[in-house]
Order: C-alpha cells, then sequence, then structure tokens
C-alpha cells in the first residue's frame, strides 16, 4: 500500500457506504466491503461509583462516562443500561458523536489504520443538505485530517454500476424506499421521491402479527434453557439475572428493527434511538415471507404452500396467508394494518410519481432503465411483483425494463462497489478534494468538486 | 460526478469528419464513416478510436448489404462501447441524415467496465457538440429492430431507414 503518497494508480482509497441498515466500509479497488455492520452504536453510561462495566475491545466515548458499543458482536451483548442509537436520521447524518464514534472504530478495528494516510470516498443520501456536506468536509479534513475526500450521491453510484447513466434507481433499504431519477450522471433533485413503507416497516407489520397472535417475543439471549415437553410443548426458562438489568431499549432492539423515536420520546427521554435486530424479526422476515405475484387475494393466499417456524421462546406455527399478508403493505398501504387513510405510497407508486416529476423527454430512458437496489427488494418475489405493477402502468409508447442483480451481495453493495471501482480509478485522482484544495477553498469545495 | 477518463483528439477529429459535410468528390465520400466504435485505451485513461471497428460509406453496397445490421454486429457481448451511426432515414416530407450517438453497455459486460464507461459517457458526450440524438443501450434486445432506432430519430414519422421502408 502506498498510504500516503497520492498519485498513480495505488492510492489505497478508503470506501464507506453507510446506509440506515448497515455501514460498507473497504480499500478502494476490492470486489466487496471489508466491513459490513450495523449502522447502530450501543451507549451505556457509567456507574457513577466509578466502576465501568466490564469492557472487551469496545469503543471510548469521548464525553467521559459513556462507553460506545460498535458492531455485530458488541451489540449482541446484553448490558445493563445500554441504549442503542443511529447517527443517521432520514438517511442523513444527524448525531455526529455517534458517527464518529463508527468511524474510529472502522479505522480502528477494520482497517487498523491511520486515517491521515487514505483518501475517502463516502456515499451519500440523494437530498443530503448543503450544510451536512460541508460538515462532513469539515470534519474529514480537520478531524481526521485525510488527504483526499470525495462524496458521491449513492443513486448514482448504484447506476453507473449497473452500466447506466441515466435511469430510475430505485433503492428499498431498511428504513425508507426511494427513487432517485438519475440523467447523464446527476440525480434531478425534482423528482426524489420517498416512502416509508420499507423493511422496517415490515418489521413493525411482524411485530403486530405476533400480538395479534398474542406471542411474546423473547429475543434469545434471555433464554436460558429449553427443555421439549411433548411435539408441541416447549418449556422455555428464561435467564433472570439478564431479564432484570438489560434495558428496554434494548430488548426492543434485539426483538425488533424499528424506528422507535415516538416511543421513545414519550417516554422522556432526551435521546433518539433507531433500534434494530438481527434476531428475531428478521430472521422470521426472511424466512417466512414472501411479495406475492399479484394484488393480495385472500383465496389465493389461502393456498400458499406454508412455512412451519420457530420463534425462540418456543412457539412454532405454520405460516401460509401471513406469508402474502404482510409484505403486501408494500405496495398496497391501503392494506397495511394501522396505516388506514395514510398517503404513504407503495412501491410501484414510488417508481411512477418519480418518473412523472420528470421532464417528458427523459422519461422513456427513466422506464427503460428502472435500477433496482437495497436489502429489502431482496424478499422473495419483490422484483416479479414490482415488474407486474409498472407494466401496468408505463406508458404503452415507452419500454419499461427493470434490472435487478441476482446475486444478494450486488444488489445490498453496488452502491460500495461503484464507489470502490471509481476511487481505485489512477483518472479519478484529480477528481478528489485534496487537502491543498480544502485548505485554499475552505468546505465549500465539495459543493464544487461533488455535485 | 465523472471518472477523470479524457477523450483522445483522434475521436474528436473522426466525430468532426461525420458532423461536417465538405463538399467533396466522389472517391473522398466513399471514406467517410458510416458508422465507428471508440472504447477505452489499455490503461483505462484515454476513450480512443477502436481500430477496426468502422463502416465507411464506400462499405455500402460493396462488402456490407444492411449498414445497421452491421453495426449491431461490431458491438461486442460481453464489453461496453461508445459508438457514433450517421443514419439516413426518410420522413414523409423529407430525406434525412442525422448523428447518434450510442452508449453501448451490456448486461454481460464486467461491473467494472461499466462502472468506468458509465461515469466516463459526460467526458465524450461533451466533446461532441450539437448531437441531437443519444441513445443508451443495454443489450441487444435494445437494439436489434430497427423500428427503435427510427422511434428515436424521429417519433413515428419515420418511414424508412437505410433506404429500407419501416
Amino acid at each position: 500500500m502506498s498510504g500516503g503518497v497520492y498519485g498513480g494508480d495505488e492510492v489505497g482509497a478508503l470506501v464507506f457506504d453507510i446506509g440506515s441498515y448497515s455501514v460498507r466500509a473497504g480499500y478502494a479497488g476490492e470486489d466487496c466491503p471489508k466491513a459490513d455492520f450495523p449502522t447502530v452504536i450501543g451507549v451505556t453510561v457509567d456507574r457513577e461509583d466509578g466502576s465501568t462495566p466490564m469492557e472487551t475491545d469496545s469503543d471510548k466515548g469521548k464525553q467521559s462516562g459513556t462507553t460506545h458499543y460498535i458492531d455485530t458482536n458488541q451489540l449482541r451483548v446484553p448490558r445493563e443500561n445500554m441504549e442503542v442509537m443511529s447517527p443517521l436520521k432520514n438517511g442523513m447524518i444527524d448525531d455526529w458523536d455517534s458517527f464518529q464514534a463508527i468511524l474510529d472504530h472502522t479505522y480502528k478495528m477494520h482497517f487498523k489504520s491511520e486515517p491521515s494516510l487514505h483518501p475517502v470516498l463516502m456515499s451519500e443520501a440523494s437530498w443530503n443538505t448543503r450544510a451536512k456536506r460541508e460538515k462532513l468536509t469539515e470534519l474529514m479534513f480537520e478531524h481526521y485530517n485525510i488527504p483526499a475526500f470525495f462524496l458521491c450521491k449513492s443513486a448514482v453510484l448504484s447506476a453507473f454500476a449497473n452500466g447506466r447513466s441515466t435511469g430510475l434507481v430505485l433503492d428499498s433499504g431498511a428504513t425508507h424506499t426511494t427513487a432517485i431519477p438519475v440523467h447523464d450522471g446527476y440525480v434531478l433533485q425534482q423528482g426524489i421521491v420517498k416512502s416509508p413503507l420499507a423493511g422496517d416497516f415490515m418489521s413493525m407489520q411482524c411485530r403486530e402479527l405476533f400480538q395479534e397472535l398474542n406471542v411474546e417475543l423473547v429475543p434469545p439471549y434471555m433464554i436460558a434453557s429449553k427443555v421439549s415437553l411433548s411435539e408441541k410443548l416447549l418449556f422455555v426458562s428464561f435467564d433472570k439475572m439478564i431479564v432484570t438489568k438489560v434495558h428496554t431499549i434494548y430488548f426492543v432492539f434485539f426483538v425488533t428493527r424499528i424506528q422507535c423515536v415516538r416511543d421513545h420520546q414519550q417516554a422522556g427521554r432526551k435521546k433518539k434511538s433507531c433500534l434494530k435486530s438481527h434476531c428475531v424479526i428478521q430472521d422470521f422476515q426472511a424466512s417466512v415471507l414472501q411479495v406475492s405475484d399479484s394484488p393480495y387475494d385472500e383465496q389465493v393466499a389461502a393456498q400458499m404452500p406454508t412455512v412451519h417456524y420457530e420463534l425462540p421462546n418456543g412457539y412454532n406455527c405454520d405460516f401460509g396467508a401471513e406469508r402474502l399478508k404482510i409484505p403486501e403493505g408494500l405496495f398496497d398501504p391501503s392494506n397495511a394494518k394501522g396505516l388506514s387513510g395514510n398517503t404513504m405510497l407503495g412501491v410501484g407508486h414510488v417508481v411512477t410519481t418519480s418518473v412523472g416529476m420528470c421532464d417528458i423527454d427523459i422519461r422513456p430512458g427513466l422506464y427503460g432503465s428502472v435500477v433496482v437496489t437495497g436489502g429489502n427488494t431482496l424478499i422473495q418475489g419483490f422484483t416479479d411483483r414490482l415488474n407486474r405493477e409498472l407494466s401496468q402502468k408505463t406508458p404503452p409508447s415507452m419500454r419499461l425494463k427493470l434490472i435487478a442483480n441476482n446475486t444478494t451481495v450486488e444488489r445490498r453493495f453496488s452502491a460500495w462497489i461503484g464507489g470502490s471501482i471509481l476511487a481505485s480509478l489512477g483518472t479519478f485522482q484529480q477528481m478528489w478534494i485534496s487537502k491543498q484544495e480544502y485548505e485554499e477553498g475552505g468546505k465549500q469545495c465539495v459543493d464544487r468538486k461533488c455535485p | 460526478m465523472a471518472s477523470g477518463v479524457t477523450v483522445n483528439d483522434e475521436v474528436i477529429r473522426v466525430f468532426n469528419d461525420m458532423k461536417v459535410r465538405k463538399s467533396s468528390t466522389q472517391d473522398e465520400v466513399k471514406k467517410r464513416k458510416k458508422a465507428v466504435l471508440f472504447c477505452l485505451s489499455e490503461d483505462r485513461k484515454k476513450i480512443i478510436v477502436e481500430e477496426g471497428k468502422q463502416i465507411l460509406v464506400g462499405d455500402i453496397g460493396e462488402t456490407v448489404d444492411d449498414p445497421y445490421a452491421c453495426f449491431v454486429k461490431l458491438l461486442p457481448l460481453n464489453d461496453c462501447r461508445y459508438g457514433l451511426y450517421d443514419a439516413t432515414y426518410e420522413t414523409k416530407e423529407s430525406k434525412k441524415e442525422d448523428l447518434v450517438f450510442i452508449f453501448w453497455a451490456p448486461e454481460n459486460a464486467p461491473l467494472k467496465s461499466k462502472m468506468i464507461y458509465a461515469s466516463s459517457k459526460d467526458a465524450i458526450k461533451k466533446k461532441f457538440t450539437g448531437i441531437k440524438h443519444e441513445w443508451q443501450v443495454n443489450g441487444l434486445d435494445d437494439i436489434q429492430d430497427r423500428t427503435t432506432l427510427a422511434e428515436k430519430l424521429g417519433g413515428n414519422v419515420v418511414i424508412s431507414l437505410e433506404g429500407k421502408p419501416l
């Protein structure tokens, strides 16, 4: 690695793609990110008597007394008084302290290198604000002392990685589903459409299903042992120590992955938190759910082959119609529980609304290249249903083409991979904002160099 | 956002020769390019004219029967290219000639190639001043059918392409 020498093909650049679900980070030129961990951090405040909870390789927060727990392993350990929070809000960086904690962690634990040695290419939401972009540029140069920086819209990276300089990027992730029109490599800001119907929304629907079934969601960490009493019955004993000590917010995090800011505020707490789980509901979602080919039909759904699923607390059941009914809300919000009378847009509508807001001359180019990306689109049947809905709505004079990579890696990491290729190009070095340019032009240079 | 890849002067010269119609002799007309492909140089720093991947006006009727079909055959199935095609077509009112700029990125091309060609397209397009028609093509399905090009050129008023009725 050429380290600080910046010039020539090998610049050792780092690429960060920070989504609302996970942080993807790695070296430019590699095929997939070196690190992929949740975009949440656990925070504990040390006890007043000065004793700290046992630490392993956790990162000490800068404010005295707080400890940050980052990365899958750290987050999976239940801890007394641990809260979880996300640095992002609406896809943009909102809590800069926890954002820095995540960067510190990535440099220290994944790259094991000094920030000042590597140029950084970072992706951003297409609707990121000028103030936040400038603040990020300032942070990277002033605090991390990086030699060069570049900021790319993730939708543009995804479009490029799919061989399109013009197209509509449909990105369905954890917190939202968005349609971003890209024309000649630039985002058409007026055509951006966002909907909160995405992965977290599905988790919420699952949670309601379990509430209806009167099933208590118990995260695996609470369970001490299970004894089978009969074929249908399990006796589950709980680890009482852990049950009483673990913070409720963390408990919710483990059970589901929902935006729980509202509940949290009602509880009178100051910190915003975005809660996630990798355990209970997500596993259920991945194993059981499927998007119906056509609008939900009670009779068709009733004939769905059932899938057997057992929850950590021993509850087990065959799921049939529910498999189709829950994800139906993504495409048809009127069908979703607790959303009646809402104005949220289903996935198909997000696309058509976005195209409708663009100039009529470029619409054929957008319908002709609908790039499907984001982890939530991996749910079985998603692209088939989208294709079906859009082909009914596309004007007859235009051709519709959906581009959805078959591999999970490319669908989840397309923006990162695009950034990785771009940042590794020898010719790209003239595009970077160099430290010198930053020092001469100030943080405003990001608006000029990274439109 | 761009890749920083530059455009070779030869590419611009070829474009200008195709764009500007000088009054010329029969022989000179025959040497005019009907279609040409551009690719990335081996070091991936420049866009250059791809050698041997062209159709001359003089070839038509000699070695080439249908210039459009021949052009489609020039496109590699597993890599990206840029191209210029000088289309001749007829509407109900008049005979016309128009240059079409093509960005070819088939699904089978390597991801790296797609990324570089897509992010460099702006650089080459900027050099092609005054080009009316730009066409992003991502597979043979999009280009094989001559009517797609006809639609691109003039909506539904085009009645013939390369002398052949649609």
